[in-house]
């Protein structure tokens, strides 16, 4: 059995010396194209950290080629090795490509997440600019200016007859004021209520307070400062209609919002 | 001596062709990546695709013929053809979104250039 090892290995070495021409002559074109495909690979870091195992295995494949390709009568095999080796280096790239474009895609959509809340803030901002449109708009048509600068007149409808709880169709208005009261702070408001003339003055002055203050409230409870509004009942006194009408007598039963001016300052009260 | 170092490159060079088993192992591990290759969405626009598929055809028609050595080296082959396109299915899947939400983002700057 050594006998015919040695003349294995004789015959091996003839083979190597075969192959040794055979190395002289023109690489195969497959494994030129490894060759250079692995080269460049190997030069590239990224493609190294993204994906070490494929460069490995491409370096590998390779080895195994060029190994071969000094052997004679092994063309196939450098042809095959060549090939995987390609291979290995085309799949090592594409993995290092995928890496750094999700690294974009995440950035992108980080930008994406930051140009939605931006969008989402500026549709905010427009909205309360919306806001504060109509609420000029509310005001200037619900408004009279007078003496007592711009007036408010919440009518009848807030309130059931000699109560002082605010209707629920009332909300709505208050609301407004209350939005309008937040988006402008230096804003302050009396509220005022009146009442019509029957009944004793003692009662009308006591409900037009309580109605004042029922709005008053709504207002506070809503997050304005409670110093921002003052409260003041005026029972029958200062109609804006004939109490001999039930109609004239309903255009007394009001609340009337007194509002200052930008800076804050409120008309002296009536007396 | 002349008569047995005959006999050892006779069976050398039959050795070539009998120490080759089946490649079952390996036909299975290429017909995994092509299924693999699928899943991800690899399609048969990709040149690597067909070839990964035609080599586990040639691959498993070698083994039919006992060609065992050269089923091998194709389905190899085919393995590497299937991994390359289920990688190139992928980067062109991160690629569509990309480039979708490039387009979303630009949306998004022209909404917000509109904003007062």
């Amino acid at each position: 059995m050594t006998t015919s090892l040695k003349h294995v290995s004789l015959w091996l070495t003839s083979l190597a010396l075969l192959a040794g021409c055979a190395a002289h002559g023109t690489p195969p074109p497959a494994l030129t194209q490894a060759r250079s495909s692995y080269q460049q690979l190997a030069a590239d870091s990224a493609v190294l950290a993204s994906a070490p195992k494929d460069v490995m295995r491409a370096g590998d494949s390779l080895e195994r080629a060029e190994r071969l390709a000094s052997y004679w009568g092994s063309a196939e095999d450098v042809e095959h090795y060549a090939y995987l080796s390609q291979r290995y280096s085309a799949i090592a790239r594409e993995h290092s490509v995928l890496t750094a474009e999700q690294q974009q895609l995440a950035r992108l959509q980080l930008e994406r997440e930051r140009l939605q809340l931006a969008l989402r803030e500026a549709r905010l901002i427009g909205v309360q600019q919306q806001g504060l449109w109509l609420e000029e708009q509310m005001l200037s048509l619900a408004t009279t200016e007078t003496e007592r600068g711009l007036v408010m007149s919440l009518g009848d409808v807030l309130f059931d007859a000699d109560r002082a709880e605010l209707k629920g169709a009332a909300n709505r208005t208050v609301l407004k004021l209350f939005q309008f009261l937040q988006l402008n702070p230096q804003r302050t408001v009396r509220i005022e209520g009146y009442t019509d003339n029957r009944g004793l003055a003692d009662d009308n002055l006591a409900l037009s307070s309580a109605r004042a203050q029922a709005v008053a409230d709504v207002l506070i409870d809503l997050g304005i400062a409670p110093e921002r509004i003052k409260v003041q009942g005026h029972g029958a006194a200062f109609p804006v209609a004939a109490n001999a009408s039930s109609r004239g007598r309903a255009q007394n039963r009001r609340v009337e919002i007194v509002f200052s001016d930008e800076q804050g300052r409120l008309a002296p009260p009536r007396e | 001596m002349t008569q047995r170092m005959c006999a050892v490159l006779a069976l050398l060079l039959l050795a070539g062709c009998a120490s080759d088993p089946v490649p079952e192992a390996q036909l299975q591990v290429t017909e995994a990546a092509l299924v693999q290759a699928r899943a991800v969405g690899a399609g048969a626009e990709q040149a690597e695709l067909g070839q990964a598929e035609a080599g586990l055809e040639a691959a498993r028609q070698a083994a039919g013929r006992e060609e065992n050595r050269q089923a091998r080296m194709l389905a190899e082959r085919a393995e590497l053809d299937a991994r390359l396109a289920e990688a190139q299915a992928l980067t062109a899947k991160n690629r569509a979104q990309i480039a979708e939400l490039r387009s979303e983002l630009r949306r998004l700057r022209t909404q917000l250039g509109e904003q007062p």
